[in-house]
């Protein structure tokens, strides 16, 4: 096992982290599964509204590639199907039937099966088991082609975005399920499984067991992008796959099991949550099912995800299908009085600008812009903070003056989207949407 | 009760400046008075959720504060040499009244004309106004003698912002120092008022005398006219410039640059706080000195004296500390990169005891040495870049 150190990121002193503790909620009325929130593919809908459906049938599938197959989280009557802006599916809702839910049966494989099967048939199971969204694909973080081979595979057992759910509680009782799960992982990539935790806070034994590599450093050293930036040696491994702690439980589970799993550990924290603490619940399951509207005070802005990728949620909407964290800030729509003249002790910052460099304690963390756009002055903190060594401030000019070659050069496709560049400047230039955006365009120009 | 008269008045003007108002074309003039007053209410539309409290009104701010010492400092300086001059007896208040009725006059046309300038392209180019300005403003008039005619700094400031600034686009898109344009515009077109022995000291009214002028030798014209008679410094010394004068900025010189003592504190706040660069502050230091070591290595019997003075004196006569605390630390017309940051400092220190000590019509050399170093910033910006990328694990 190899140790690495990864120097820049940011350490937050947010407060509302969610405790160790581990609640079963009981299973909601409705489980939904958002097609919107699944990035680079063209969903084609299999069901209708009224149409029954089990554990496990097919709810869409992907244009461009039939094979991807995208399962029911639920049994019961498909209640609603939530069409957006120009057509796109965002929820698919699943009312469950309360006398109880029909699964579909996949064939499992033992252990011992696993060891003899072959790729294809394995990548079949998969693809039938509805699960291969859990694969990615880096740079584009989209699903990868079945037919090619990865260089590697990573997995992180690791978090450290606020706030997603610690390995340490959804691991718990479920190490044998991810040893299971690697060994299936050990069957399609023709490199090496690279799996990689937190080395500043160590999982339990039998995990440290299986890592190839302990990660220390600050936010997004979680990140599977920001950990082959810092392990790669050549560019072959640029198109390496990675696939997230739980999302390979999952995994394990299809094949272990034969059923399409359902389960979920989804951290509700943030400093605005009734009760900060983890949670194991369903796919797809309703917010308001996760926090109590009653209990929460003021203008709230929930997130669904962690607070530097997810995505601002609507109170009556679902959990998506990779997101794992629901956080709750203060939205800080209000204007604060001399806002510029406060010593700040407890205003959070990157910069050494207000007396809360100076703080110990955990801060409340909201989203006002604290300041209106300007023009960049070259303050330095996004190359500062940047985890995969790009000059953001250089990057995005780049990207404004469409010199592809130039701001490819700089490294467009390793930026790992961590959010900490817009976090940091002060001008509130929006460069990581900008970054994300002209990623997209280029996977665009990719494809065709 | 404050805030809320504030508040109150601010939400009677804002129909106003918005859509349909009659003050339509002035709505940024609005928002940055606004946001003197009140932080913004935008929220984010995107991820990252959260921001950074920091912003750039508050970075411009900091500098501002950081400035003040050598403004107040200035006010009392420009007062004790003009009542020194004129022999008057030298008690602290009526010293430092005489400089702020000196200095302030210089300071407002500084800020309406560089405000004023910033709201007209502002409301012409539909953008916000930058707090830049602001900093451009008050950095300004401390690098003018205390006896420039007010019209004069009208037109400095006036070249500086919009010539040096506002015509490339604004705070942010500018390649030279407003500030350091402005001043270089004035010593340029009128080196009358702006040069020679005669404008660093206010002349006293008073009644039955007709003296226009006071003289006095900078130190910098001091030492570079040093003959063989003795050491450099020594011959400072004897034209009352002693290491302590020096230091703590009790000579005559442009209004906010005698002090190295203010300009030190001004840079160490700036650079703890991580407003200035640190890179380009030691980069400067290291220039003048290494410099200033290097020309000492030439001194000898029938060379010029200048040569062999002791390069720790460069930091503190005339406006060296004052440029390198506050001029060539402004982040915009630096280099943008780490590295290039050492290379710009360094060069501007070397440039500036380069110009001093071999260019006789320019006593002082950290103007010029700062605005050379920002037209090659770019250069050095691509140098750097070039080198880092090429570093990288190619990802496309």
């Amino acid at each position: 096992m190899q140790d690495i150190r990864i120097k820049k990121g940011y350490r937050f002193r947010m407060a509302g982290a969610p405790s160790k503790e581990l609640a079963s909620l009981a299973d909601p009325s409705q489980v939904a599964f958002l097609p919107e929130r699944i990035p680079h593919i063209k969903p084609r809908l299999k069901v209708a509204e009224g149409d029954a459906v089990k554990i496990g049938s097919p709810l869409f599938e992907d244009k461009r590639n039939p094979s991807f197959q995208f399962l029911s989280p639920g049994g019961g009557v498909v209640q609603r199907i939530q069409f957006g802006p120009r057509r796109v599916i965002q929820a698919i809702v699943i009312e469950r039937d309360r006398q109880g839910e029909d699964r579909v049966q996949f064939a499992s494989i033992s252990s011992r099966e696993l060891e003899s099967i072959d790729r294809h048939r394995l990548v079949a199971h998969i693809l039938e088991g509805g699960l291969w969204w859990i694969f990615r694909q880096l740079p584009f973080r989209d699903l990868p082609d079945p037919e090619s081979i990865p260089p590697a595979i990573i997995v992180g057992l690791s978090a450290k975005e606020p706030y997603q759910p610690s390995p340490n509680v959804y691991l718990q009782d479920r190490i044998d399920l991810m040893v299971f799960g690697l060994n299936v992982l050990q069957k399609l990539v023709q490199g090496r499984v690279l799996v990689f935790s937190n080395g500043d806070t160590p999982p339990p034994d039998e995990v440290v067991a299986v890592l190839t590599h302990q990660v220390k450093g600050n936010y997004p050293s979680d990140d599977p992008g920001t950990f082959l930036y810092h392990v790669k040696t050549s560019a072959a491994q640029n198109r390496s796959w990675f696939v997230s702690g739980q999302d390979l439980i999952l995994l394990a589970q299809l094949l272990a099991q034969g059923q399409y799993p359902v389960d979920r550990i989804v951290s509700v924290a943030g400093s605005s949550a009734p009760k900060p603490q983890h949670f194991r619940t369903r796919l797809g399951v309703p917010l308001a099912h996760l926090v109590d509207a009653d209990a929460v005070d003021g203008d709230v802005r929930y997130v669904v995800g962690g607070l530097f990728r997810g995505y601002a949620g609507d109170p009556l909407g679902f959990m998506g299908h990779y997101e794992t964290a629901l956080n709750l800030v203060p939205s800080g729509s209000q204007a604060e009085f001399l806002a510029l003249f406060r010593p700040g002790i407890n205003k959070p910052t990157y910069s050494r600008t207000f007396l809360s460099c100076l703080h110990p304690g955990p801060m409340v963390y909201n989203c006002n812009l604290h300041g209106g756009e300007r023009a960049c002055i070259a303050c330095m903190h996004c190359a500062d903070v940047c985890p995969v060594n790009i000059l953001p401030h250089m990057a995005y000019k780049a990207i404004l003056a469409d010199e592809v070659e130039e701001v490819l050069a700089h490294g467009l496709l390793d930026c790992v989207e961590c959010g900490l560049c817009s976090y940091v400047c002060p001008s509130k230039i929006e460069l990581t949407r900008t970054f994300v955006d002209a990623k997209a365009a280029y996977a665009k120009d990719l494809a065709v | 009760m404050m805030m809320k008269f504030i508040r109150d008045f601010f939400d009677g003007q804002r129909n106003k400046f918005e859509r349909g108002g009659p003050l339509v074309r002035w709505q940024p003039f609005f928002e940055a008075m606004e946001n003197v007053f009140f932080g913004t209410r935008e929220v984010t539309q995107t991820a990252p959720h959260p921001r950074d409290n920091l912003s750039v009104q508050r970075y411009m701010m900091l500098v501002i504060i950081a400035v003040l010492p050598c403004l107040f400092f200035g006010m009392y300086n420009v007062g004790l040499q003009a009542f020194q001059a004129a022999g008057l007896p030298l008690s602290t208040w009526p010293v430092f009244w005489f400089g702020v009725r000196t200095v302030m006059p210089l300071v407002l046309i500084s800020y309406l004309v560089g405000f004023g300038w910033e709201i007209v392209f502002a409301a012409v180019r539909k953008h916000a106004i930058s707090e830049g300005v602001f900093v451009t403003a008050i950095l300004f008039p401390l690098t003018l003698p205390p006896t420039t005619p007010w019209w004069q700094a009208a037109l400095g400031i006036s070249f500086g912002v919009v010539i040096g600034k506002e015509v490339f686009g604004g705070t942010g898109r500018n390649f030279l120092n407003p500030a350091l344009t402005g001043r270089a515009f004035l010593y340029f077109a009128y080196p009358v008022q702006m040069s020679g022995d005669a404008v660093w000291t206010v002349v006293v009214p008073k009644v039955g005398q007709a003296v226009d002028a006071m003289t006095a030798a900078t130190p910098l014209v001091v030492a570079g006219a040093a003959d063989t008679s003795g050491s450099v410094v020594h011959i400072l010394n004897k034209a009352g410039y002693d290491f302590s004068t020096l230091f703590f900025g009790f000579y005559p010189d442009s209004i906010g640059a005698s002090s190295a003592l203010r300009c030190l504190i001004g840079a160490v706040f700036l650079v703890i706080l991580g407003v200035a660069s640190y890179r380009i502050v030691i980069g400067d230091i290291v220039g003048v000195v290494a410099m200033g070591v290097v020309l000492n290595l030439f001194a000898g019997e029938h060379a010029m004296p200048y040569l062999s003075m002791n390069p720790w004196y460069h930091l503190l006569m005339g406006g060296t500390a004052f440029g390198i605390a506050f001029m060539s630390t402004d982040p915009v017309s630096a280099p943008h990169t780490h590295t290039a940051r050492w290379i710009y400092g360094f060069c501007i220190g070397a440039l500036t005891v380069i110009i001093r000590v071999f260019n006789p019509a320019f006593p002082e050399g950290i103007m010029l040495a700062i605005l050379f170093m920002n037209v090659f910033a770019p250069l050095l910006d691509h140098l750097v870049v070039h080198m880092t990328v090429r570093k990288r694990i190619p990802n496309v």
